[in-house]
Order: structure tokens, then C-alpha cells, then sequence
């Protein structure tokens, strides 16, 4: 990766797309209970492109997964936009991961009865089911962005782990959502196919999409807005790399790397 | 291994709950099956010590199933792995360990599993237990009441000289006798039992009531504990048939209206008939004293007689069949039977009950091995990691596999064990009314060993399967399994690739135009997983075959169309002229009655006729139906009726003389011999299936006469029954509904148990199966709906989706079951009754279409929509995030 790469931030973000106030979640299930997240305040603005840091086990895909709804938080609450994700029914939480956000995880989950095109097509159908060709247009425009058009029509067990991901990245961006959210989207892939899928994400960015990524790669981190870092479930702290972006792209590593150290990382 | 096992018990001051829960799992277990053995062993040989004066075989026999049991008990267990192998502690732990574990963690799965075992084992057990106390009490009622090996039956007179010559004439006859008996009308019998106000009539009875005196030389009639019954002057012996169905006891008094005033008996018990125990007999005998039976015979009774022979070789019976039947002089009028077809009618109605109870537990058989092949893959494919971590440390093969082995085989002993058990009490409860008509079978080695018999084979072929199945574990290459969790290897997961690739070029939304996309999707997952999905509708195609036959053959046994089976054309009411001297008077008599009465609007009158035809030993006689065909409603299986110059035959007079439709048949009437074209086959089952149908008028020997009437509509044919019963007290007039459920009675009531049997388990079986399949299913789905999940899918559409996949599969299932269960079932039961040889070579159900084509198959299908909401409703409080991760 080439620290050129790193997106630029607009100064003109001031909205707010995501809140979460005093966000717990305990598992019951050992003995005694396991707090993994112990009261997050978080809020991630308008156009943003957030990194998630952490040691292993410290929460962060556990805040991830309470935030977009897919576990439930033991306590707390989480706003989408005027949406309080808290109080929603598990249906009306479901339509809004459909149409509000999408998903980068780090297996690449794709349904291997579907070739890649449909994986990517079926949230976006399923959001917009009676425009079908306008989300296949723009499914294709994809495709073709992302440089993998060319196996479109391949089973998932055909193509790279990049390609893979990239087809994450189409499928999480199909539904045109209000916020992407990332977790290790690199974590299972070598460094060149890393490279590919953190230019895709960027690119995504400085499309004015807002990301929230989970990692515990600095070189991928390096590409956000701001950083924050968890640590047992508690937010201890956050560099905002927006002042060394246009200045000098190798301050904001060095600034980040150190910070990092400051945290043992 | 017991040795051992009671060893621990007494040496190291260990309980069987100690072995159970801290040693080996599966030596516990057999401990306490062989304790309790043991402790059954003891038991009867001290009874069997105390009562030392009982040595009928019951305490022996129960000595000897003790041993049997133990001696299948071990061979059974050693073909568990891990118990062969005591020397060694270790793997012994390791599978015990791992089937503890894995019950604990599947208990639904495993109990489920062994439920169906148990009802396969136990229904496979009590289908051969019925049938080898069938046959056991047939056998043993024909080893003490002797019944004759050829009789012939006669109303009217006789030569008696002619019969003594023929008798000096064939060495061949052991021992012979004439019957004498004195038939009376239901009608005229009733019933009252003393200082109570209870009382009936026998009216309902169709069958004819024969009184008569017990035999000297043999054909005894029993009583209940298998003696010859003697009745005291003013008593007499009912038969078993009517203490059941009347409910009558000993000490009721029967009376009989004669025509010289009352006459009254003590009913000093019951007794069981050889020749007509059976429901499909037409007649019943009823036993009282020398002078009792003197005094009915002039009371105005009509007498019969039955002339009967037993031969000194059985073999030989239709060579003398023969003979009887070319001598002119002799009596035979009546219906002439062998004890063949005494001993097949007799075991073939509760023959059949055992025929279906195996024929259920086939199917759920099955059913059974399609699961465990289901459910061990299943594991395979779950534990996968673990198979290749055990083959990465270097256990053979025959280990890994005999780890999960030894699970199934133990769940198949228990299942044995425990169905083995139940089939004990409900063989009991099944083979009562039987016995009571029948002798109490006499225990023999055949007694336990049918039944173990069926249990080692259900037994051992769930053990194949299992064997079978788990060869997969051979295939699993050690990377593949750690590194890819898959138990393919590397060629069979390139194949699968290519064939994935192929199937998912063209888009799965190519012809998607808006609508239910979880549908889509589930259709998709159908389309590519069919192998995994074969499992429900398999089952649910079986379980239709299994509740309809039973089904089918009890409609078709209790239709009035039957009667098309015994020889009769449909129709309301069936009028038996008998012969008597004065038979051509009352045939005219009735002949004008019924032409003028407005209540029938059809009848059809056919002559039973004596005439002779060409047999192996020369003329011998064959009793044809004479009359008009025109109209007439009888299947025929080939060909067509008669009319002028044509004959056509019953099955099993066609096959006895060897001629089909076309073939030239010579007869000989009143003399003279006339050559007849055979025009028809037609299947029936009375007469002992030996009929003849010829068109005209009968100009030879007629020994009476049937009427065949239709009546106008609105009108009820037991009221003109019962008035023409009236008007001509000679005649039998039955309304043909109820002929024809009187006449199978035993049938249909065997029938009716077995269909409901077969209803309740292929429901239990269905829902389980269903229960077991789906939740398997939802576990190896964890991923998919996670990734749904994720994507934006809700709870309740994912449920939505798995219930629109498990609801179609079995509806598909269903249907492929209907249709198989119309078509092949129909061949396939229609061959075991026609190799049962009672004159049906061709069974066309009459099914009730409404009941089995509409009713059942959404019985089913109702419990397996039922079993998938019930399944797919825990998908609505799913947890995504864990769904994912695993």
C-alpha cells in the first residue's frame, strides 16, 4: 500500500450518522457472565471512514455486531440517523440492516448455491424487488468498477479470496446504505489482495460512503478518518488522522504507529 | 464380559451405576440387561423346583427363552466395538466417553433416532410373533379335534349303502363318519341370562346353526381348555364365535322356537370348531346330547348332513376328492371342502394381521435406515475436524469407525431389547380373540426363536447400513478434513467445484420478476442440495404406502362390491333357496313374489347345479351357477359371461383343469355330454373358489337356488330381508352389507386394527422424522442463515423459507406416495393374496378415494407442516452473530 492512497476528509463533516450511548453486552453463558463491552460511547460522523483497533478479545467485533444489530446489546443504546436500533423488533432491525447497512466480514460469506453476480444482486432485489433493472445496472457498474466482471458468473469456489472480497464490497454497497461496516475484511487475505480490497474501501469512501472498520492491521487502519482503540470492552482512546492526510502521508503512519505503541499494541 | 461386570460388582464393591457412569458405558448396560436375565432365570427354576408336578413346558420354556436370551443377548453385544475389546482400558474410555458426550449433546437427535429403531424392532417382532402363534393355535386345534381331511356336506336323502360300499371299496380311508345335524334359523334363537334381566336373540347371525352331538372317532368340537365337551341332557355348547360376539357366558340359557314350542338350554360352555372356526365358514355348530339332539330333530329343525373322511395319507386328499366326486351314488349336494382349505381359511384371517404388522415394519424399517444413514453422515460431516485430527495421530480407520459403531449398534441392541419386550405384551393383546376361537399354541423352540429371529435381522441389517456408511470414513483424507473441513478428497472436491460452477452459471434470478424472493432462494437451495432433501419425502412417501394399503384392503374387504370377489354380482339382497323336497314349489312361490313386489327392481335367479366334468381319476362333479348373465354386474379377470354353448370357470377351477378363456370344455348333464367354450375367468372365493357359471336353464341335479335383488330406491333391504324370512322360512335372505361383513368379519376387524396400527405409527413416524431432519438441517444451515441474517433477511422470513422447503418436500413426497401406493401397492398386495390361494388372483382395490387419496395424504401433510412451524419457529429467535461464527 502507498500512503498516497489515504483519502482526503472534508472539512465540511458535521452530521452524525451513528450513536451509541453507554453500549454493554454480557454473555451469560459462562460462568460467571463474560462483560465484553462495558459502556461504549461512540459516534461516527456523516461520511466518515472509522477504524476500530484493539488486542485480541478486547470487543471490537462484539461492538460491531451490537451496533448493526446482529447481537443484541445487554444494555445501552445505538442511533442510526433518528433510528434508535435499541428498540426496534427483530423484523423491523432486519429491514433496516437491508437497507441501511452493509457488510464486509472477513470469511467471505457468500451462499455457494448463488454464482457471485446473484450473491450480489439478492439484498439489493430483495430491497428494491420491483426495480430489478436498475439494481442490475447497477450491480453491473460494479462489477466493473471493482474489476471483477469477468467472473461474474463464477461459483464462489472459483475465484480468489480478493476477488471474494471485492464481491463483499459490491454486495454491501447494493443496497446503497448509509454505513459500512467492515470486520477484519482483510484478516484472511495476503498482502496483495489486502492492497486491492483497501484501494476498493477507499475508493468507496471517497465516495462519501461512511465506514466503520474493525482490524487490527495498522496498514489498513492507516487509510481511516480517526481511530479509535477498545480495550476490555472500553473505549480508552482515539487519533484523529485527518490533520497529517494532505501534509504528509508518512506522518500519519509514523503518528499512528506510535500511538499505537503508546497502547502496547 | 458379564463375568466381569458382576465381578466388579461384588469384588471392588461397585454398583452397576458405578460401571455405568465411571467405567464403560456399554458394559454397565449389558450388566443390567444380563442381572436382569439372570435374576428371570432364577426366578423360574425355582418356581419351576417348588412346582414340580408342572411339567407342561411353560417353566421349561421360560428356562429356555432365559438361556436364548442371554445367548442372543452376548452375540449381539460382541458385535459392538469397543465391548470386544475388554483387555485394553483405553479404547474402551474413548467410546464411552464419546457416546456419553455425544448424548449429552444430541439428545433429541439420538432419542428420536432410537424411537423409530424400537418401533421397527417391535413391530418386526409382533408381526412374527402373530404369525407363529397363528399358526401354532391352527396347528393345535387340528392336533386334538381331528377335523376331516375331505367332507362333504348334503341336505335331503341319501344311500347310506353307497357310502358304506365306497368306503370298503378305498383302503385309503382311515376313518369316516356321517354327520347327522339339525339347522335352525337365527331367527328362532335367543338367549337370557338367569336372575338378571339381560336377554338377546342370535337373529343377527346370518350364519346357519347347526345342532349336533359330539363325534366319536373325530372332528371333536373343544371346549375351553381344549377337551372334548360332552353336554348333559338340557345343556349345550355354544360356539366360540357367538360367546364373543353376544357376549354370551356360561350359565345363559339358549331357547330355541321349534315348531312343537320352546326349548330350552343350559349354556354349559364353548366350544371351538376346527372346520368352522373361521368367519369365513358359513355355518356353526352347536353341541348338545343324544336325546336333546333327538328331540330338535323332529321339532321341525332342517337336517343336514356332513360326511366326512380322514385318509391315511392327508397327501392324497384331492385324488379321493376325485373319486368321491365321480361316484354317482354318493350324497353332494352341498359344499364339498379339504383340509387344505379348512387350514387355509383358518389361518388366513388372522395371517394377514401378521402379514400387514411385517409389511408395517418394513416400511418403518426403511424409514429407520434411511435416517441413521441421514444422521451418521450428518455427524461425519459435523466432526470432520476431529476425524482428521484422530487420523492425523495415527488410529486406523476400523477405530475412528468403530467409535461411532458402537454407538449405533448399542442404540440397535436397546432398541431390539426394548421392542422385543413390547412386542411381547402387544402379541398377547393381538393373538386373544384367536386363541379363544383357535387352541392355546403349545410353546415350542419355533415360539421364542421367530421372534429373535426378526429381531437379530433388524438387527443386523441396521448394523450393515451402518457399516456401510461409515466407509466414508475411509475416504476422509487427514488436510481436507483439518485444513478445508470437508470429507471429500481432493478429487471429489474439484468435481464438486466444476459441477457447482456449472450449475450456478446461468443466474438463479434470470426469470425472477418481483414476488417471494425467500421462495426463490429456497427453490435454488432445493435445486442444488436435492440429495440432502431426498430424506422427507422418502419417508413421507413410504409412510403414505404405509397408512394406505391397510387402508385400502379393509375398504375392499367391507365394500359391497366385494361380493363381485365372491363370485356375486353387486347387488342388495342375496336369497338362498337350500335344498329341500319340496324346493321347486318354493322356488315358484318365490319366483311370483318377488315379480310382483315393487320394492325390488331387479332380481336374478341362478340354479345351482350339479353336473360332471373331466378330471384326473374320470367324471367327477363340479357345481355350476345356471341362469341369465344378461345384466350382470360380476367382474370377470378374463374373457366375459357366459351365454348359450359357453362356460365360465372360477380361477381355481381353471387353473384345476388346466383351460383359459376359448378352450374347449366338455361337460356331462343328465347324462349326455356337451362340449362348452370356455368365455370367462372370474375370481371367487367361496365354494372353496371351485365355481362355474353357465347361461340357460339348469336341466340336471339342482340343489338349490340363488336370487340376486336389486331394490327400488328408498327402500331398505333389511326390512324386505327380514319379511321375506318371514314369508318363506326355508330361504336365506340377507342383505348382501351385511352378508359380506358378517362373512369377513375376522378379516376386516384384523384389518381395521392393522390400518389403524399402521396410521398411529406412520404419524409418530412422520412427525419425528420431520422434527429430526429439520433440526439437523438447521444446524448445517447455521451459516446460510447467518449470512441471510446479516443481509438483511428477518427471522421469521428465514423460517418462512425453511418451512416452504420442508412443506414442499413433503407434499411431493406425499403424492409420489399416493400415486406409488395406487399403482405398485395395488400389484403388490395383489400378488400376496393371490399366492395366499383362496381363489383371488387379482385384487383391484376399492379404495375409499375420498379417506385415502384426500384424507390421508393431508393428514400427513398436516403433520408435516405442523413438525416444520413447529422446527422453523426457533429461527426466529436466532442469534446472527453466533449463526456465523459457526
Amino acid at each position: 500500500m502507498t500512503l498516497s492512497e489515504a483519502p482526503s476528509t472534508s472539512p465540511a463533516l458535521v452530521t452524525t450518522a451513528l450513536v451509541t450511548t453507554a453500549l454493554e453486552k454480557s454473555y451469560h453463558s459462562t460462568e460467571p457472565p463474560t462483560r465484553v463491552l462495558n459502556g461504549i460511547d461512540l459516534a461516527v460522523r456523516q461520511g466518515e471512514f472509522l477504524a476500530v483497533m484493539g488486542a485480541s478479545g478486547s470487543g471490537k467485533s462484539t461492538l460491531l455486531y451490537c451496533i448493526s444489530g446482529m447481537d443484541r446489546p445487554t444494555a445501552g443504546h445505538v442511533r442510526l440517523g433518528d433510528l434508535d436500533l435499541t428498540e426496534l423488533s427483530e423484523r423491523d432491525m432486519s429491514h433496516t440492516r437491508l437497507t441501511k447497512m452493509g457488510f464486509i466480514f472477513q470469511q467471505a460469506y457468500f451462499l455457494s448455491n448463488f454464482n457471485l453476480r446473484d450473491n450480489i444482486l439478492l439484498p439489493a432485489l430483495k430491497a428494491q424487488p420491483k426495480a430489478r433493472a436498475e439494481v442490475e445496472a447497477r450491480v453491473d457498474a460494479m462489477l466493473e468498477r471493482f474489476g471483477i466482471a469477468h467472473v461474474a458468473d463464477h461459483g464462489i469456489t472459483q475465484v480468489s479470496g480478493g476477488q471474494l472480497q471485492r464481491a463483499s464490497i459490491c454486495r454491501a454497497l447494493a443496497t446503497k446504505p448509509a454505513v459500512l461496516f467492515a470486520d477484519e475484511p482483510t484478516g484472511a487475505l495476503n498482502s496483495s489482495m489486502t492492497l486491492e480490497v483497501m484501494d476498493a474501501l477507499t475508493g468507496v469512501h471517497r465516495d462519501g460512503t461512511t465506514i466503520m472498520m474493525v482490524t487490527h492491521d495498522p496498514a489498513c487502519a492507516v487509510r481511516a478518518d480517526r481511530v479509535v482503540y477498545l480495550r476490555d470492552g472500553l473505549l480508552v482512546d482515539e487519533r484523529d488522522l485527518g490533520a497529517w492526510q494532505q501534509a504528509d502521508t508518512s506522518r500519519r503512519e509514523d503518528e499512528l504507529l506510535s500511538w499505537l505503541r503508546d497502547h502496547d499494541f | 464380559m458379564s463375568a466381569r461386570g458382576i465381578s466388579l460388582v461384588a469384588g471392588r464393591r461397585e454398583g452397576v451405576l458405578d460401571i455405568l457412569f465411571q467405567g464403560n458405558f456399554w458394559e454397565g448396560v449389558l450388566d443390567i440387561l444380563y442381572i436382569y436375565g439372570l435374576s428371570g432365570l432364577w426366578t423360574h427354576a425355582l418356581r419351576k423346583r417348588r412346582e414340580t408336578r408342572n411339567v407342561a413346558g411353560v417353566e421349561l420354556f421360560n428356562i429356555d427363552l432365559d438361556i436364548a436370551y442371554h445367548w442372543v443377548l452376548t452375540w449381539m453385544s460382541l458385535q459392538i466395538p469397543g465391548i470386544g475389546v475388554l483387555s485394553s482400558e483405553a479404547p474402551q474410555h474413548m467410546h464411552f466417553k464419546y457416546t456419553l458426550n455425544d448424548l449429552r449433546k444430541n439428545p433429541g437427535v439420538n432419542i428420536a433416532l432410537l424411537v423409530v429403531l424400537v418401533f421397527s424392532a417391535f413391530l418386526m417382532a409382533s408381526g412374527a410373533m402373530v404369525m407363529e402363534r397363528t399358526l401354532g393355535s391352527v396347528n393345535a386345534l387340528f392336533d386334538q379335534a381331528k377335523p376331516p381331511h375331505f367332507l362333504q356336506m348334503h341336505k335331503g336323502a341319501y344311500d347310506k349303502a353307497a357310502l358304506d360300499a365306497f368306503a370298503t371299496a378305498h383302503p385309503e380311508i382311515d376313518s369316516w363318519l356321517i354327520e347327522d345335524m339339525v339347522g335352525y334359523d337365527s331367527a328362532v334363537l335367543a338367549w337370557a341370562r338367569p336372575g338378571t334381566t339381560e336377554s338377546g336373540t342370535l337373529s343377527k347371525s346370518l350364519i346357519d346353526n347347526l345342532f349336533v352331538t359330539q363325534n366319536t372317532a373325530f372332528d371333536f368340537l373343544l371346549d375351553a381348555d381344549s377337551t372334548i365337551a360332552y353336554p348333559a341332557d338340557g345343556e349345550t355348547f355354544v360356539p366360540v364365535a357367538y360367546q364373543q360376539r353376544f357376549g354370551l357366558q356360561a350359565g345363559d340359557e339358549l331357547r330355541i322356537r321349534t315348531d312343537v314350542g320352546i326349548e330350552s338350554f343350559v349354556i354349559a360352555g364353548f366350544v371351538r370348531d376346527s372346520q368352522m372356526a373361521s368367519s369365513l365358514s358359513s355355518a356353526t355348530r352347536f353341541l348338545v346330547s343324544d336325546a336333546d339332539f333327538e328331540r330338535l330333530h323332529t321339532s321341525g329343525g332342517s337336517p343336514e348332513i356332513i360326511v366326512e373322511y380322514r385318509l391315511a395319507d392327508p397327501a392324497q386328499t384331492s385324488n379321493f376328492q376325485a373319486a368321491y366326486e365321480s361316484d354317482q351314488s354318493l350324497p353332494k349336494n352341498g359344499q364339498a371342502v379339504t383340509g387344505d382349505m379348512i387350514r387355509i381359511i383358518n389361518a388366513i384371517s388372522d395371517g394377514l394381521v401378521a402379514i400387514a404388522l411385517m409389511f408395517v415394519s418394513l416400511l418403518l424399517i426403511a424409514i429407520a435406515l434411511l435416517n441413521v444413514r441421514f444422521v451418521i453422515r450428518g455427524r461425519l460431516q459435523d466432526e470432520v475436524h476431529q476425524i482428521g485430527a484422530m487420523k492425523a495421530i495415527g488410529l486406523p480407520n476400523s477405530t475412528i469407525s468403530g467409535l461411532y459403531l458402537s454407538k449405533y449398534s448399542a442404540m440397535t441392541l436397546i432398541a431390539c431389547v426394548i421392542g422385543g419386550g413390547l412386542a411381547i405384551v402387544a402379541s398377547r393383546a393381538l393373538t386373544s380373540g384367536m386363541q379363544a376361537s383357535y387352541a392355546t399354541a403349545p410353546v415350542t423352540a419355533l415360539t421364542f426363536l421367530a421372534p429373535i429371529a426378526a429381531l437379530v435381522l433388524v438387527f443386523l441389517v441396521v448394523i450393515a447400513i451402518c457399516r456401510h456408511v461409515l466407509r466414508l470414513i475411509n475416504r476422509i483424507e487427514v488436510v481436507g478434513a483439518l485444513v478445508h473441513g470437508s470429507t471429500l478428497n481432493e478429487r471429489q472436491t474439484a468435481r464438486r467445484g466444476k459441477r457447482l460452477a456449472r450449475r450456478v452459471r446461468r443466474s438463479a434470478f434470470t426469470s425472477y420478476r418481483g414476488g417471494d424472493l425467500g421462495r426463490r432462494i429456497s427453490l435454488v437451495d432445493l435445486r442444488s442440495e436435492a440429495g440432502q432433501w431426498m430424506l422427507l419425502p422418502l419417508v413421507f412417501l413410504l409412510a403414505v404406502v404405509l397408512i394406505t394399503l391397510p387402508t385400502n384392503l379393509l375398504t375392499t374387504f367391507q365394500s359391497p362390491k366385494f361380493v363381485t370377489y365372491m363370485g356375486a354380482p353387486e347387488s342388495d339382497l342375496r336369497i338362498d333357496l337350500q335344498f329341500s323336497d319340496d324346493l321347486e314349489q318354493v322356488r315358484e312361490d318365490a319366483d311370483t313374489a318377488f315379480a310382483t313386489d315393487s320394492r325390488l327392481a331387479q332380481v336374478h335367479r341362478f340354479a345351482n347345479e350339479l353336473v360332471e366334468t373331466r378330471g384326473d381319476e374320470g367324471w367327477e362333479s363340479m357345481r355350476v351357477e345356471v341362469g341369465d348373465y344378461s345384466g350382470n354386474t360380476i367382474q370377470y379377470l378374463r374373457g366375459g359371461p357366459p351365454s348359450a354353448g359357453e362356460i365360465s370357470l372360477s380361477v381355481l377351477n381353471a387353473d384345476r383343469y388346466g383351460v383359459d378363456v376359448d378352450d374347449e370344455f366338455t361337460v356331462r348333464r343328465d347324462g349326455s355330454e356337451v362340449t362348452l367354450t370356455v368365455n370367462g375367468v372370474y375370481q371367487d372365493i367361496t365354494s372353496g373358489g371351485q365355481t362355474a357359471k353357465m347361461a340357460g336353464d339348469a336341466t340336471g341335479i339342482v340343489t338349490g337356488y340363488i336370487y340376486y335383488a336389486t331394490t327400488a330406491a328408498g327402500q331398505d333391504p333389511t326390512v324386505i330381508a327380514t319379511d321375506y324370512g318371514d314369508r318363506f322360512p326355508a330361504a336365506t335372505v340377507v342383505p348382501m352389507r351385511e352378508y359380506v361383513s358378517q362373512t369377513l368379519s375376522y378379516v376386516t376387524s384384523a384389518f381395521f386394527n392393522a390400518a389403524l396400527l399402521a396410521i398411529v405409527f406412520a404419524i409418530g413416524v412422520a412427525a419425528l422424522i420431520t422434527t429430526l431432519n429439520l433440526t439437523l438441517r438447521l444446524a448445517r444451515e447455521k451459516r446460510r442463515s447467518g449470512i441471510l441474517s446479516a443481509l438483511g433477511f428477518s427471522g421469521s422470513e428465514l423460517a418462512a423459507q425453511l418451512r416452504f422447503k420442508a412443506i414442499l418436500t413433503v407434499v411431493i413426497g406425499t403424492m409420489i406416495g399416493v400415486a406409488v401406493a395406487a399403482t405398485l401397492g395395488e400389484a403388490l398386495v395383489g400378488a400376496a393374496i393371490s399366492l395366499a390361494g383362496l381363489g383371488i388372483s387379482n385384487l383391484a382395490f376399492i379404495p375409499n378415494p375420498l379417506l385415502v387419496y384426500v384424507a390421508y395424504p393431508l393428514l400427513l401433510m398436516a403433520v408435516g407442516t405442523i413438525s416444520a412451524v413447529a422446527v422453523s419457529s426457533r429461527l426466529r429467535r436466532g442469534d446472527t452473530s453466533a449463526w456465523l461464527r459457526a
